[in-house]
């Protein structure tokens, strides 16, 4: 079934060999992946998120320079150095942000940085507008070539930026997650537009880990995981569960040691959660669920399945447009950050560069961000600097925090301890609940081990705790119970995860699989 | 109040208003050009003095105002190309690079001044008034048939060589962001640098352009206020255009056209001030006017958009989700 | 990288940016000196710049040599208190990552008030200077509501409106005076006498700076400074500041109320800059005369850069100006430079001291050298741990 025996001699458009990549700060993303086109293919590069297929993909585009291994294109051994390079060699990228500049035209926008001109000076418009509606004839593309690029549909938007490789000479596409930002009907239109696009001999790479879309229309797929290749098949001769499998799924699996949890009463109540993105997208949809005392609730699934915006909800970076949320009974749904810290509530942020940590400052400063109006820590009008000293060499110790001292600037931290002063923060001011967002994203083996320690500890400490994970390894061995998300919906819950198998959970994250509303349900503890 | 008010109805008082606005219009136009590219230059105010100065003494020197208007045009260039330097290279902010050359300006032009010159011993103040003769000035200009008309003429015609061209540049300004490919890469720079530079524009290459425009169009601006506004530099001279331009730009969302409109509504603000002494009131009663409506205009701007933008938002989702649930 | 290696680069980096300044300086002073032959201009050259470093504080003459003058240093100290006023005033403005440029406005407004007050409350003497100078600082905090609140709730630009209000304090300002207030009997605008009892006292005796005149001012800004640096070093409310410029949306997810701080840090900024306002008139003039914006907030700014946001640093960065200056001022009269050379030079200072990347490749260096010691470090732990 793999396709490694294929004809020696046969032609790829496309030839990635043996490619490593290892970032400056040590991360190993690709080692040793091999990849190549067919001419007049459309290629599925799957995987989750971190197994690497952006970092393969980044290279072939020239964002991004291997660190061993070669690139042929059309036979021909190439250095990527820019996408300039990539484009002069016919292959083009859709990223998942566009692109594109909002106020001007989707003409303007297709021609920018290859003006068109008449009389040596001025744009001409007119030809602008001409190669756009050609192209967009051509490829069965429809798009408005006067309407400015900030009016008009995120379908379209896409188009325009397919139009914009076409137009530039591309012959091999690489297409970023494309329906990630498209509704059913658009991903349905986009669906046809690649198929003619292939009939016309372009290559298509489609990254995705939406199983469906790929079996409907993918001729051969690769498969990444943790960095390596996972091998090449044809489309259809695997099955959806076999990609699952081969997909989803942990090389080592680590076990925490943990006591069965004594769930108590209900601390994050949440209740029909719905919202529509400003582009339209319903993100959420009726997401209900509780958290109880002692226990950890896991959220697993892909990302970009709503997750992040839940947090977002729960911690007022956003509003749903409805549902409800409460803590102990107390609603939080648009509540300033302050009262909701008030109420016991600890984030650990997804993304801790921007929200978790002041980088200039001191870890000192980091660490009482959320308790800096502390009557212990304050003497009247001024900081009690002997408490705050202690209190910051308690956390670091506690934590162990490798640094210098306590006024060293957090910035200069590696991952790993950065990210262990924002859980030395969020872990130690008595929370009631815990929201811990991706909470050992690329950080170190000893960090991460920590941290989930910590997590089992406090929550048998009587501490609520939400996990939102898209590592399974982490999802499945720290949660007592947990829900799987697709598509902004709860698509699973299970109350034990003891029995739990990598096949069938990737399976539900995947969405091949769908439990009834009143099986989702039970995770409501009315 | 009836007297006032003819004062106002003369073919002067429009006049001097279109007169004061054409230094604003110039400032204004540079504003709205690096605005466009994605930054704000706030040092326009200095720029004008170092171009008021040189061009004024270059002018003396050489014994030509045309060599004086050009080199006013090359120190606003030049001193933009330097802040440019600070800014994109340095990486300094582009705030404190304005506020540097602001001190410069006020000061600085004085010292150079002082020093090119000799001039000026002991006195605190000091100016090139006393070497620029009427034509060592950029001559005005008298529009043929025009001027027969009654009032309209007196209005329009006789303005400066620099006046007529700071309307004209608004019109060029305008073609130049919106119909040529240099201003397509400079709304692109600033809107979206990413999406530009994945199409192998420049965007260091453009801030670069952007800033120089501004330079050249303080040149302009400071060429006005000593060569023919007044004749001759003073210290201060430019009393805060260059910010209230800064206003200028964001009043008039950030077009031209609005722009240059703004900028004649200070020039208003200012010719109804310099009226004000004229019938014995107090000037300083009126001189706050351009700044204050400044603050207004802001505030106005700010309401309409903040609401515009929330409008937008809401239509936008409404309508998805609408047409999501009929289908 | 290391807090001494740190220390290390901030200290040779200011080094290296004044010395560029001072080399402008000299090859301005050179253009302008008098002087036929190279020679010639060189000896004056040589002779300004004496005047320039060394004349703030001594006198150099053909018949008693070089000998330290007292009265140049007081002069100096008195100097700095409206700018140690205006950098303190912007250091808490610009440490929230507001860019309000109204101290210039701001110590005028509060020179004028507190000159009122001066002149028309009937107080006893103390309390007289006190409520003098606290009115002029409430009503530039006062004023500061209106850019600070524009800004958090509309987002309107806080520089261009505190520009915009700089000019109009001015003519409001002048008109008040010129209308209502002048001493219709001096002969030129200037306001009534201010009632002895708000005088601020001379700190010591004239006659030991023989004529220079120092004021307690001095003393209260030195106590302002460290009032300033508690505040924010050592308060909930300059830490809420203080992390709020370097990341916004860490301070509003730690739970601070940004926009209130926002507020804050600006109405503070107004109160300092009124308050030095105040502090600058009655310890130095007997009536109110300024015509013109003063300058101080635009030193302010400068002081605020050098000092690096650090309200401790204000005096030093606060008296490096004030030198400066005054050795540009005996320049001027001595070696006949003209006296704004001071502005050029301090803006290139400035410039060099804002500059992110100015020496980055020497930063780079120390950088990596810290790097390279810490891998070190932890391997030699590491072995350590296993050997054990």
């Amino acid at each position: 079934m793999p396709d490694g025996n294929a004809v020696a001699n046969e032609t790829f458009v496309v030839q990635m060999k043996s490619i490593t990549k290892v970032y400056p700060n040590g991360v190993a993303a690709n080692q040793g992946v091999d990849f190549n086109l067919r001419k007049g293919e459309i290629h599925a590069l799957m995987g989750e998120n971190g197994a690497g297929k952006s970092t393969l993909m980044k290279m072939l585009f020239g964002l991004e320079q291997p660190t061993s291994g070669e690139i042929i294109v059309n036979g021909e051994k190439l250095e990527l150095t820019s996408p300039s390079v990539a484009i002069a060699h016919g292959i083009g990228m859709v990223h998942q942000h566009f692109m594109l500049v909002p106020s001007l035209s989707v003409a303007e926008n297709m021609v920018l940085g290859m003006v068109p001109k008449k009389s040596g000076l001025f744009i001409d418009r007119a030809k602008a507008i001409e190669i756009t509606r050609q192209y967009s004839e051509k490829f069965n593309l429809h798009v408005e070539p006067e309407a400015k690029v900030m009016d008009i549909p995120v379908g379209m938007k896409q188009k325009v930026e397919i139009l914009k490789a076409l137009v530039r000479g591309a012959k091999i596409l690489i297409m970023d997650e494309p329906t990630a930002v498209l509704t059913s009907q658009e991903t349905a239109e986009l669906f046809v537009e690649l198929k003619h696009l292939k009939d016309e001999g372009y290559t298509i790479v489609f990254i995705s880990h939406k199983l469906n879309e790929i079996m409907e229309i993918t001729d051969r797929l690769t498969i990444m995981r943790n960095g390596r290749s996972m091998g090449v098949y044809n489309t259809r001769e695997v099955t959806k569960e076999q990609i699952s499998r081969l997909m989803v799924g942990r090389d080592v699996v680590l076990s925490v040691q943990k006591d069965r949890a004594v769930p108590g009463d209900t601390v994050l109540r949440v209740r029909d959660l719905e919202y529509v993105n400003e582009w339209g997208k319903k993100m959420l949809d009726k997401v209900s669920f509780d958290v109880r005392k002692g226990e950890i609730l896991g959220i697993a699934g892909v990302e970009g399945n709503g997750q992040k915006e839940l947090v977002d909800m729960l911690f007022n970076f956003n509003v749903p447009n409805s549902g409800a949320a409460t803590v102990n009974g107390t609603s939080i749904l648009g509540l300033p950050q302050q009262k909701i810290r008030e109420l016991g509530v600890s984030l650990v942020p997804e993304d801790r560069m921007l929200y978790g940590i002041a980088a200039g400052a001191s870890i000192e400063e980091n660490v009482i961000s959320d308790r800096a109006s502390d009557k212990r820590l304050n003497n009247g009008p001024l900081f009690n600097m002997k408490a705050i000293h202690e209190e910051s060499d308690r956390l670091i110790r506690e934590f162990t925090v490798l640094c210098k001292s306590r006024s060293q600037h957090v910035g200069m931290l590696s991952g790993g301890n950065i990210q262990k002063v924002v859980v030395a923060r969020e872990f130690s001011n008595n929370p009631a609940l815990i929201l811990a967002d991706q909470p050992t994203r690329g950080i170190d083996v000893g960090a991460t081990e920590f941290i989930r320690k910590k997590l089992v500890e406090l929550s048998r400490s009587g501490i609520a705790v939400l996990l939102v994970s898209a590592d399974l390894n982490e999802v499945m061995e720290l949660s007592d119970s947990l829900i799987v998300m697709h598509n902004g919906r709860i698509a699973a819950y299970f109350d034990d995860t003891s029995g739990l198998t990598d096949e069938i959970m990737g399976e539900y994250m995947l969405g091949l699989k769908q439990q009834s509303d009143a099986e989702v349900r039970r995770v409501c503890h009315d | 109040m009836l007297n006032f008010l003819k004062i106002l109805a003369t073919p002067e008082f429009f006049f001097s208003i279109i007169r004061i606005s054409a230094p604003i219009i110039f400032a204004t136009l540079a504003a709205i050009v690096v605005e466009k590219a994605g930054f704000a230059n706030i040092g326009l105010e200095g720029l004008m003095m170092f171009s008021a100065l040189s061009g004024s003494l270059v002018s003396y020197y050489a014994g030509s105002w045309f060599w004086g208007f050009l080199a006013a045009l090359a120190t606003g260039v030049l001193m933009s190309l330097v802040m440019g330097f600070f800014a994109f290279r340095l990486k300094t902010d582009i705030i404190l690079v304005g506020i540097a050359i602001n001190m410069m300006g006020s000061g600085g032009t004085l010292f150079l001044c002082k020093v090119i010159t000799n001039l000026t011993e002991g006195k605190a103040m000091a100016s090139t008034t006393g070497l620029i003769t009427k034509s060592l000035c950029i001559p005005d200009i008298k529009i043929p048939l025009i001027d027969k008309i009654p009032f309209l003429g007196a209005v329009l015609s006789g303005h400066n060589l620099l006046t007529y061209l700071a309307f004209l540049f608004c019109l060029l300004t305008s073609i130049m962001l919106y119909k040529t490919s240099l201003g397509l890469n400079i709304r692109s720079v600033g809107e979206n640098p990413d999406a530009a530079s994945s199409v192998g524009v420049s965007v260091q290459k453009i801030k670069y352009i952007a800033m120089a425009f501004s330079g050249l169009m303080s040149g302009f601006g400071g060429a006005f206020m000593s060569m023919a506004y007044a004749q001759g530099w003073s210290q201060d001279m430019v009393s805060g255009r260059g910010f209230i331009a800064l206003a200028a730009q964001a009043m008039g969302g950030g077009e031209c056209l609005g722009g240059m409109l703004s900028a004649v509504v200070f020039g208003f603000a200012q010719a109804l001030g310099i009226k004000f002494s004229a019938v014995g009131l107090d000037s300083n009663l009126a001189s706050p006017i351009p700044y204050a409506v400044t603050i207004i205009g802001l505030v106005v701007f700010a309401v309409v958009r903040n609401n515009r933008v929330k409008k937008q938002h809401s239509a936008a989702a409404l309508m998805k989700t609408a047409g999501k649930q009929e289908a | 990288m290391t807090k001494k290696r740190q220390l290390r680069f901030t200290i040779i980096r200011s080094l290296v940016a004044i010395l560029i300044a001072l080399l402008v300086a000299t090859i301005l002073i050179f253009i302008s000196s008098a002087g036929a032959t190279f020679a010639e201009k060189l000896d004056a050259t040589r002779e300004a710049l004496k005047q320039m470093l060394a004349g703030p504080v001594f006198r150099f003459s053909k018949k008693n040599g070089t000998a330290f003058e007292a009265k140049r240093l007081a002069d100096i100290l008195a100097a700095m208190i409206p700018t140690t006023f205006t950098g303190l005033s912007v250091c808490i403005m610009f440490s929230a990552n507001q860019f309000n440029l109204g101290a210039e406005g701001g110590i005028m407004l509060g020179a004028f008030v507190s000159a009122m007050a001066a002149i028309y409350l009937p107080l006893p003497a103390w309390l007289h200077p006190v409520a003098a100078v606290l009115l002029g600082g409430i009503a530039v905090a006062v004023t500061m509501l209106l850019p600070a609140l524009l800004k958090t709730k509309l987002n309107v630009s806080e520089m261009v409106c505190s520009l915009m209000l700089n000019y109009i304090i001015m003519y409001v300002i002048k008109f008040l005076m010129n209308t209502y207030l002048a001493d219709k009997t001096r002969g030129q605008i200037m306001s009534y006498p201010f009632k002895e009892t708000s005088a601020i006292a001379p700190i010591v005796d004239n006659a030991v700076f023989s004529g220079a005149k120092l004021s307690w001012g001095f003393v209260i800004a030195i106590v302002a400074v460290i009032l300033c640096g508690l505040f924010m070093y050592r308060s909930r409310w300059g830490y809420a500041i203080r992390m709020i410029g370097i990341n916004q949306d860490f301070a509003k997810y730690s739970g601070m109320k940004v926009g209130m701080i926002i507020v804050l840090s600006q109405v503070l900024g107004g109160f300092l800059a009124g308050a030095g306002g105040g502090i600058e008139m009655l310890g130095r003039y007997t009536s109110f005369s300024w015509s013109a914006l003063p300058g101080y907030g635009w030193t302010g700014i400068t002081i605020a850069i050098l000092a690096g946001n650090n309200p401790y640093m204000v005096p030093f960065a606060a008296f490096f100006m004030a030198y400066l200056s005054k050795g540009c001022d005996l320049m001027a009269t001595y070696a006949k430079v003209p006296a704004q050379l001071i502005d050029i030079v301090q803006g290139v200072i400035f410039l060099f001291f804002a500059a992110e990347q100015f020496l980055s490749g020497y930063r780079q260096k120390l950088v990596v050298k810290s790097a390279e010691e810490e891998i070190k470090l932890a391997k030699a732990r590491k072995e350590g741990v296993t050997n054990a």
